[in-house]
């Protein structure tokens, strides 16, 4: 019942590596579920290195998992596809493409006609603020510039959800901060699901509705946080005490398992 | 705070470019040969010694270069060693860039190529010249295959790392959004190693002008390095000069030409620079 309802189904997914050392398999995460109604925010967050990309990647089917299902739409995910959009971290333009072809790109490959396919990009580009711009190459743009280039190549395939790999991570704070607010301006007019992968506590609570909190490797979910500040959120809701204290509380429960895997790592003769 | 006066410079700015620095650098050193081979030819030595069997001065070069464009021997030469360049270097493309991208491809090929390339590398084409004139010939043909053996590891190996060095996340991007295999292959690795592969060009044609002369000094009918042989032979330095001026500005032109296809086909590049490439520049 709830699967119907539910834009993006994972299902005890699981999956690990084989070590290069020792041929003993790790662990990244395993026994993860939750669902994603339509048009939601959700973000992940964890301790560094608990495999949150490497989720994402799997989401996208770009890496195959071990056990469980993944299902968006009621169909199992198998294969990267269309129905997916995926806006990389930094410097994943196509150097040598300019902003319009390479946000074509993904209509490029499903073999939509160029014309077409360049009309439709206009107005991406125009959505994420870049107008004027069609003709630059990557490295003319700033760090902001070109993710909001990496974000029209993910919205212009039309996808039934996005995710998001950590976009504004090398941004400088206040780039990161006017990129927050416009996504979710565009997330409100797209009404996509999203799934955005970050490190920051108080980037994830702005943008979500819920936040899904990994543990350390091998990674559970530790618990899936609700946010309750109304909609539209302007850049001061950051300050309010609604918002800090669920900073705190996932703050909490995130440096508990990092201390947890720190321990750990010690007796291992890692550390 | 003080301000200090900034003194006015003495040279205007368009003779302070760095092309003009060049060009005057090129002049200077055009002018002092000149100067000193007249000098020179005021001396007892130059008679003593026969010194015009040994040198020749700029102009008398300029002066040969016309007598032998006009008795048509000069385009002979040219068009001889030119036709061998343009075999063996385009034989050099077509082999060693499918070569090279398979050996970064695929690892079994990799291992079965590698200690060949390897060697065939480390051996200097100058040793094997001889013995491919034994087996093949004098003609443009065995010449050829000498330039071929100078200009192909480069772009081989060039072509390895740069599709070695391929970005992963690039190819991920393709992928991503659907891409075929096929589709990541001229969307990516093509685009991102081609400025690997010009670099890998670039140094072949250097090694290719080399791998002309010293094949037509082995044996040879006609061509530049050729006609360099012959009249060193009959101390004739005039024409040993003008070969050679001849072959240095083939080699500088067509070094200018593949920069000038780099920065057209791969514009981004320059402002990449700061990525690694390996440049492969043995001997």
């Amino acid at each position: 019942m709830e699967i119907r309802a539910s834009k993006l189904v994972v299902q005890n997914l699981r999956k690990s590596f084989r070590s290069q050392r020792s041929e003993e398999s790790i662990q990244v995460f395993e026994g993860i579920s939750f669902a994603v109604h339509p048009s939601e925010f959700i973000s992940l967050v964890g301790p560094s290195g608990c495999g949150k990309t490497t989720f994402l990647r799997i989401l996208d089917g770009l890496i195959p998992h071990d056990d469980g299902e993944i299902l968006l739409d009621g169909k199992t995910v198998i294969k990267p596809g269309p129905d997916k959009g995926f806006v990389f971290q930094e410097s994943s333009l196509l150097p040598w493409r300019t902003v319009m072809d390479n946000v074509i790109l993904g209509l490029e490959l499903q073999g939509v006609d160029n014309s077409a396919a360049r009309k439709k990009a206009e107005r991406y580009i125009a959505l994420v603020g870049l107008a004027g711009f069609e003709h630059h190459y990557p490295h003319e743009l700033s760090g902001g510039m070109q993710q909001r280039v990496n974000l029209a190549r993910a919205l212009i395939v039309d996808p039934q959800v996005l995710l998001m790999d950590e976009p504004f991570a090398s941004l400088d704070a206040q780039t990161r901060e006017i990129m927050q607010a416009e996504l979710l301006k565009m997330w409100n007019h797209t009404k996509k699901t999203v799934i955005f992968v970050t490190h920051q506590i108080e980037e994830a609570i702005y943008l979500s509705d819920r936040v899904v909190v990994f543990s350390a490797r091998p990674a559970r979910i530790r618990e899936i946080v609700k946010v309750d500040i109304p909609r539209p959120r302007s850049l001061s809701v950051k300050r309010s005490k609604e918002f800090l204290d669920l900073a705190d509380h996932v703050w909490d429960i995130i440096q508990e398992e990092v201390l947890k895997s720190m321990g750990r790592e010690r007796e291992e003769g890692v550390l | 705070m003080k301000s200090v006066a900034k003194k006015a410079p003495l040279l205007p700015a368009w003779l302070r470019s760095s092309r003009m620095i060049a060009a005057c650098s090129v002049i200077i050193g055009i002018a002092i040969w000149q100067l000193g081979y007249e000098g020179l030819a005021r001396t007892y030595y130059f008679k003593a010694y026969a010194i015009n069997h040994f040198f020749a001065s700029p102009w008398q070069v300029i002066q040969t270069f016309g007598e032998l464009y006009r008795s048509g021997e000069l385009l002979r030469h040219c068009y001889f060693s030119f036709l061998e360049f343009v075999y063996g270097f385009s034989l050099a493309i077509v082999v060693g860039i499918p070569i090279g991208f398979l050996m970064a491809v695929h690892k079994k090929i990799n291992y079965y190529l590698d200690p060949w390339v390897s060697c065939i590398y480390a051996t200097p084409t100058v040793a094997l010249a001889p013995i491919i004139m034994v087996w093949f010939g004098l003609g443009i043909f065995p010449n050829s295959l000498v330039v071929f053996l100078g200009a192909v590891f480069p772009i081989l190996l060039n072509t390895y790392t740069g599709i070695k060095s391929v970005r992963e996340n690039l190819i991920n991007v393709v992928r991503a959004f659907g891409g075929s295999p096929l589709q990541v292959f001229f969307k990516v690795m093509i685009p991102d190693a081609t400025p690997a592969i010009i670099v890998g060009l670039r140094l072949a044609v250097g090694r290719a002008v080399i791998s002309v002369a010293v094949a037509e000094l082995f044996g040879s009918e006609a061509g530049l390095g050729f006609m360099v042989y012959f009249y060193s032979q009959r101390f004739l330095p005039g024409p040993v000069f003008v070969g050679i001026v001849v072959l240095v500005v083939f080699g500088i032109l067509s070094f200018l030409a593949l920069e000038k296809i780099q920065s057209w086909l791969s514009p981004w590049y320059t402002y990449q620079l700061q990525r690694q490439v390996y440049r492969m520049e043995v001997e």
